[in-house]
């Protein structure tokens, strides 16, 4: 309960006034296409700079807590997911704007990541030292399992065909693996300038998300639009907080594995939130009604990405290893003050410290007052006239996909991809399997190549891959997770076709 | 509105003129970026980051300047952009890092060299050291190599990458000892490969000093060498170098840190900078930043870094030559 | 040959072509340990072209609806203005001008307000305006992104 006595830290005028700047500024910065949270957290570091260490630090936090959900407003209302983490929003979130629910949208996204999120902070004060030794017993063996058991996820993930499905996944994993080799540094399919760098993931995310989303705004043509325009319909507050009281299911299965897989460094933040809409959506008597705006999908994801935020701090403060990218930034931010994080970084500046992870806690509350406070309002873009939508989005994702690293490179890219995406859709391909492909491939690669490289060293890939419990219990899940792909697909397959026969 | 069009086309036209023939005088204009060639948050992006802070100071550039992170592949990436594709108006730096860049371009495979460049002045000298966990049975580096000696190939080391100074250092290392380690490079740079080391994943790891330096403070790991020339006194007065430990190791493998400009960019331009930059890096508060991260400085003007850059290439083009 | 089983053909041919030229390179570019990975992939990559192309030939394939003839005339002028927005105009006539411009024109073409109302051009103009301000405020101001600047900026 040490935390509690730091709490009058926050409390002070200029402390509450950096705290607001940083939650209403994060929550711009999330919702602007391209800039990630760790983008938009590094943006901010130079802020610091004339701060003293616990205020730069209330400034980080809360940033970092607002960037996170920021980036659900922009998956729901245009479906250009900010990050990785918001993809699994963007697929109910966004179908639920369009039917005029986009406010109920936001809504329920704020409440879920604000719970998610209070609870990963509360795990991250609680339960530090063992998470600690959790987060390090990944190595890479692990780490190459969780990637596989991520991809076994996408034969399952929003596709309506099996095959298609996999497919897609398929042309993810080969995307990422263009460009230079990260071990060797041999240029791999590299076609033209433009990729020598390889595919950058936010860049593709834009463009596989909301360039298809233009294009379809496109082929509305020249219609008199009055007659489909979409109601918004105003949605009560108390209406939401009963909404997310009975989604029990979603929010717990959201914040359990935001909060578990979060911890994992290197893997966790990016598929959180994907993982937990999967996990929730397997689980669901209501299996159809996903990614056709069912408000679960967005508890599960938002609650799980938001939840990820607590955890994914724990290797970063205790042993001063930064799990995620924007955990590295963090740690610059400590550094630049002098302090080093590590075991006993709680008794060195215990100051500094609880001020921070207490500013990520209000910043939690404020950022989901703030949220809500604008949902009524955000959600009305779905009003806007289609050719207004779809020269904007265009627009947007163009200077979003550019800023990401001022390269021109990246826009082609986005929108090449963006157009082929609308294609292969049209087709029954879809775009999340093949995200998630793009984002486990280098993941998959990197670990397994370092992990052979081990194994050779020591006992051999055998042992190495396949030694241990939690080796064990992560091949077991991949097992699993590919039988109850095939036979659930199996079943569905099996009703389909009776329903035809019946239809016939 | 025909007219008013004409007009300011002419206009346009008058200033675009005008700016470009007194480009050398007024520069800076405009805010100058800085790509780096790693991830945010990576110790190169981190130091950058503050090195530059103060460059918007009236009696240095005048223009802040920003940075733009291009990772990938231990580098290659954003130096490739760097050399083919950035504009050389010197309104585009890069971040160099030695020995990286220049070991990467002997090995091949790149559209860069240390001739695709202009260096402009060097911030920043971080030594490899070596680490094993803090419950590692070796001591010294006496241990390890006797480990090594004893069990050829099975010394798990990981290091940021290959080609980098990290793997400079393990190649010297394995020349001088006469032994054989498994150098495992990690993506995601010298955090993940200490996460390795501290989480024993591998035996042994070859760290940035700094980096090193933090981790030992937060009682992570053992540090049982520095690969220089000289011991660091001002972070590490207690470890000896890798000489001092019998091992012929030179600084070869030390992390130079600085800003270039790609080939082509106008002389004049260079002047300016090659004056301004190491003022900007020799600020108080620069140096209190960086002392406070723990992050070593060296600054060097461009006549020393071409000098160095030298040396670098002609050393290295001998160790890779083997390989 | 029905229409929908043609139309589902001719993308699955055009990804087992991709597959199999993916496969090609992994398996003959040099050196092979760095496309070790790719290998793996390509021919997982490879099966399930395959097996999409079975299907989408015997006719089993019947997700999505294809792409008419009315959309894709609908979609075409968009598509071009897009294309011509980014691979031309945005780097010659830098990235704001350009950005305008191309809003600009995918209103103009989309918009049901008849071409010959001039309070639709106001609108237009308008509305370009005040968007293309918040993304210079928001990008340039605020985020401090240097786009490049071509004849205009």
């Amino acid at each position: 309960m040490e935390f509690l006595g730091y709490f009058g830290g926050v409390f002070e005028p200029v402390a509450m006034m950096l705290l607001l700047g940083g939650t209403v500024g994060g929550l711009i910065l999330g919702a602007t296409p391209g800039l990630s949270p760790t983008m938009a957290v590094a943006l901010l570091i130079p802020f610091t700079f004339q701060l003293s260490p616990a205020h730069g630090l209330i400034l980080l936090g809360a940033a970092y807590t607002s960037t996170v959900a920021g980036g659900a407003v922009s998956a729901i209302l245009l479906k250009i997911p900010g990050a990785p983490a918001n993809i699994a929003t963007a697929l109910d979130g966004h179908e639920m704007a369009k039917q005029g629910e986009g406010a109920r949208a936001l809504h329920l996204s704020f409440l879920a990541s604000g719970i998610g999120g209070v609870i990963g902070v509360l795990l991250l004060i609680f339960l530090t030292p063992v998470l600690a030794q959790w987060a390090l017993a990944f190595g890479p063996s692990h780490l190459f399992w969780m990637a596989i058991l991520g991809v076994t996820l996408i034969g399952s993930l929003d596709s309506k065909s099996f095959v298609k499905g996999l497919l897609s996944g398929c042309i993810g994993l080969w995307l990422s693996t263009i460009g230079y080799d990260d071990m060797q540094g041999v240029p791999r399919f590299v076609f033209a300038d433009a990729l020598t760098g390889g595919i950058n993931i936010i860049a593709a995310l834009i463009g596989l998300f909301a360039i298809p989303q233009v294009m379809e705004m496109f082929a509305k043509g020249r219609r008199d639009l009055a007659i489909e325009q979409v109601a918004v319909t105003k949605h009560k507050l108390s209406d939401s907080i009963g909404e997310i009281g009975r989604s029990g299911r979603a929010l717990s299965i959201g914040t359990v594995i935001g909060s578990i897989i979060g911890l994992v460094p290197g893997v966790g933040g990016q598929i959180a939130g994907l993982v937990a809409y999967d996990q929730t959506r397997k689980l669901s008597p209501h299996k159809a009604k996903f990614g056709t705006g069912h408000p679960e999908g967005v508890i599960a994801a938002e609650s799980a990405n938001n939840a990820m935020v607590g955890p994914s701090l724990v290797p970063l403060l205790t042993l001063s290893i930064p799990g995620s990218p924007t955990a590295a930034v963090l740690l610059g931010g400590l550094l630049i003050h002098g302090i080093f994080p590590g075991g006993d970084l709680f008794e060195r500046h215990p100051e500094v410290i609880w001020t921070f992870i207490n500013s990520m806690l209000l910043g939690q509350i404020l950022m989901v007052v703030f949220g809500i406070w604008i949902a009524a309002s955000a959600a009305k873009i779905a009003r806007a006239p289609v050719p207004i939508m779809a020269a904007a989005v265009l627009i947007l994702a163009v200077f979003g996909s550019y800023s990401v690293q001022q390269s021109m490179g990246d826009v082609y890219v986005m929108l090449l991809l963006g157009i082929g995406m609308y294609a292969l859709e049209k087709f029954g391909f879809s775009a999340a399997p093949l995200v998630l492909g793009l984002i486990l491939g280098p993941i998959a690669e990197a670990n397994f190549i370092q992990g052979s490289m081990i194994a050779n060293a020591m006992d051999g890939p055998w042992t190495y891959f396949f030694g241990g419990p939690l080796n064990l219990l992560l091949v077991a899940l991949v097992v699993g997770s590919i039988l109850y792909s095939f036979l659930s697909n199996r079943a569905e397959n099996a009703a389909l076709a009776k329903a035809v026969e019946v239809g016939e | 509105m025909k007219r008013l069009l004409t007009g300011l086309t002419m206009a346009l036209a008058t200033v675009a003129m005008t700016g470009a023939a007194s480009a050398a005088d007024t520069y800076p204009e405009r805010p100058i970026g800085v790509a780096v060639s790693y991830g945010a948050g990576g110790a190169t992006d981190f130091q950058a980051r503050i090195v530059t802070m103060v460059a918007g100071n009236e009696d240095l550039l005048g223009q802040p300047i920003y940075i733009i992170n291009k990772p990938g592949a231990g580098g290659r990436v954003g130096w490739n952009w760097l050399a083919t594709q950035a504009d050389n108006d010197g309104y585009t730096m890069g971040a160099y890092n030695v020995p990286h860049f220049i070991a990467q371009s002997i090995k091949g495979g790149v559209k860069y060299s240390a001739e695709s460049f202009e260096p402009i002045a060097n911030w920043g000298e971080d030594p490899a050291v070596v680490v094993v966990g803090k419950d590692s049975e070796f001591d010294s580096m006496e241990d390890l190599v006797a480990f090594a000696k004893e069990n050829p190939g099975k010394t798990t080391t990981s290091g940021a990458g290959l080609f980098v100074g990290h793997h400079i250092a393990a190649l010297q290392i394995e020349k001088a000892c006469e032994c054989k380690l498994a150098y495992i490079p990690t993506k995601g740079g010298g955090a993940a490969a200490m996460k390795a080391v501290i989480a024993g994943d591998v035996l042994a790891g070859i760290n940035n000093l700094s980096d090193a330096y933090r981790a030992r403070e937060a009682g992570n790991v053992k540090i049982l060498g520095v690969a220089d020339v000289k011991r660091n006194e001002e972070f590490l007065s207690d470890v000896p170098t890798l000489q001092e430990a019998g091992l012929d190791v030179d600084n070869s493998s030390v992390n130079y840190r600085g800003l270039m400009v790609p080939k082509g960019t106008d002389p004049a331009v260079i002047k300016v900078l090659a004056e301004k930059v190491p003022a900007m890096f020799e600020n108080s508060r620069v140096a209190k930043r960086m002392k406070a991260g723990g992050s070593p400085m060296n600054v060097m003007n461009r006549e020393e870094v071409q000098k160095m850059w030298a040396e670098r290439e002609e050393f290295l083009k001998e160790l890779l030559s083997g390989l | 040959m029905t229409s929908t089983r043609l139309q589902h053909t001719i993308p699955a041919l055009i990804v087992l072509a991709i597959a199999a030229v993916v496969a090609w390179l992994s398996f003959t570019e040099e050196p092979s340990d760095a496309f070790l990975f790719p290998r793996v992939i390509s021919v997982f990559f490879l099966g399930l072209a395959l097996w999409n192309a079975y299907r989408a030939v015997s006719g089993l394939a019947r997700v999505g609806g294809g792409i008419d003839g009315n959309t894709a005339i609908n979609v075409l002028p968009g598509l071009l203005v897009a294309l011509g927005f980014v691979f031309l105009a945005a780097t010659s006539l830098g990235f704001y001008a350009a950005g305008a411009l191309a809003f600009f024109t995918i209103y103009t073409i989309y918009d049901p307000v008849p071409l010959s109302s001039l309070n639709g051009w106001v609108r237009r103009i308008a509305v370009t305006l005040v968007f293309m301000g918040v993304i210079y405020a928001l990008f340039a101001l605020l985020l401090q992104v240097q786009t490049p600047r071509g004849m205009f900026f």
